[in-house]
């Protein structure tokens, strides 16, 4: 198996991600405009570009988790199983820069970093969910269980976001609301830059996953090779 | 051959009671500790009430299904009802109903007390009272049931239970404390059917779940 960075397509991957992120932080920082100019928290708004994105690709992550999950139940191929791993683990990681942008944002325009706001809440518990999916492959036992039960788990976490959201939506109906202004309210300049920052964030997931699938097959070669599987 | 399975777990718990007996005594002195530590008048106790009685369900529903399961992992019990030709979602079933009974007897024994130790008014609306708690036991019973297969033979089964189930059960709590809630203070169901709407839809989605995938759970 060659090395992962002596492939082409990679590569070039990377080198476009990392002008894309350099280019979005330039245009966020001295370009973007903000979306409420009366408002004191100017400046903090600017973090949802990076915040949204990071909301987007975590949910994406964990939706792939599930597809995954899916698949390798349905096929009992490996290679759904690594997809999904890869997956639950970025997923993860966005997840967390969900929760801590979140809060900052929250600091600047509400004075207080935590609200019980239902999405950040759904993140959160997500969150907590996945550290329990990490656990669960640590100690699960042998790989074919490990997989076969991480599947299922992947599955039905899926399944309680819709409900998880729609109570906590009920429960927290009186707690500040989450900016929500509509798609089409937006001046292009502030959508464009938005969506500029989402395709980096999503490429650089696909990077990722795509990076550690490779890694999860050559630890799955050197095992084969040292046991004689 | 599922009333055949439940009858087995309900067997043994009749001739051991461990289950139950366990789960009872582990909430009446939880009752006991909250009654201490929050000295208060029973109007005052009354708003956060049903929060902590739900909060006592969940903890004694991780103590009975983590006994349940862990009974099937001694001489390797669900090994051979796994070997045996038998549905497999069979298996959840059977879970499913006895874990749901086990929590409704140690809520018989469980609710009396509370409302006699913390001296609250009892609500006037009994009978959808009981269907609120009949409909979130089923609940979390379902999605505690399937968890618990996830777990039953990883290590530290017994904090990886706690760890997935708490999260994924937090709709449900939250809905079972709004509805016990609106219960306790005599609102029309009108008010609350929301709440009562996401309990359904809970079991629903839950039990399902279980059926269609126990399969793979408990595949060797």
């Amino acid at each position: 198996m060659n090395s992962f960075n002596s492939k082409r397509i990679p590569n070039i991957m990377a080198v476009i991600i990392i002008i894309m992120l350099g280019a979005g932080l330039k245009i966020v920082v001295d370009y973007s405009l903000t979306v409420d100019k009366e408002a004191g928290y100017l400046w903090a708004q600017k973090i949802f570009y990076y915040h949204v994105p990071s909301a987007w690709t975590a949910f994406l992550g964990y939706f792939i988790v599930m597809i995954a999950g899916v698949q390798f139940l349905r096929t009992g191929n490996r290679k759904w199983d690594q997809i999904g791993v890869a997956s639950a683990e970025f997923g993860t990681f966005f997840c967390l820069l969900v929760l801590i942008t979140g809060p900052i944002w929250g600091q600047a325009a509400w004075g207080q970093p935590w609200t019980w706001e239902p999405r950040l809440l759904t993140t959160l518990i997500l969150f907590l969910l996945y550290i329990g999916y990490f656990m669960l492959r640590q100690f699960g036992g042998h790989y074919e269980r490990v997989a076969r039960n991480s599947a299922v788990l992947g599955i039905i976490a899926f399944l309680d976001v819709p409900i998880v959201y729609l109570s906590l939506k009920f429960w927290s109906a009186d707690t500040q609301a989450h900016p929500q202004l509509g798609m089409s309210e937006q001046s292009s300049l502030v959508l464009n830059v938005f969506f500029f920052n989402l395709a980096t964030f999503t490429l650089l997931f696909i990077y990722m996953v795509w990076y550690r699938i490779h890694i999860l097959k050559l630890k799955q070669k050197q095992l084969e090779l040292t046991h004689g599987l | 051959m599922f009333t055949a399975l439940l009858k087995k777990d309900l067997l043994i718990e009749l001739r051991s009671k461990e289950i139950v007996i366990s789960m009872a005594s582990f909430g009446v002195s939880v009752i006991l500790l909250y009654s201490f530590s929050f000295n208060e008048s029973p109007k005052t106790f009354s708003i956060f009430a049903s929060g902590l009685l739900w909060m006592v369900f969940l903890f004694i529903s991780v103590l009975g299904l983590h006994r349940s399961f862990s009974l099937e992992k001694e001489f390797d019990a669900i090994g051979l009802v796994l070997s045996a030709p038998v549905n497999r979602s069979l298996i959840f079933l059977s879970k499913w109903v006895s874990g749901f009974l086990f929590l409704l007897m140690a809520q018989i024994i469980i609710v009396p007390l509370f409302w006699l130790f913390l001296a609250l008014d009892i609500p006037s609306q009994i009978g959808l009272w009981l269907l609120v708690f009949i409909m979130a036991d089923l609940g979390i019973a379902a999605v505690g049931s399937l968890v618990a297969g996830i777990t039953l033979r990883a290590r530290m089964s017994e904090v990886l239970l706690p760890i997935l189930l708490f999260p994924l059960v937090s709709p449900l709590l939250i809905a079972a404390v709004k509805s016990t809630d609106a219960l306790m203070v005599g609102l029309p169901f009108e008010e609350w059917k929301v709440w009562g709407a996401i309990i359904f839809t809970f079991v629903i989605a839950f039990s399902v779940t279980g059926v269609l995938i126990f399969d793979y759970v408990s595949e060797e």
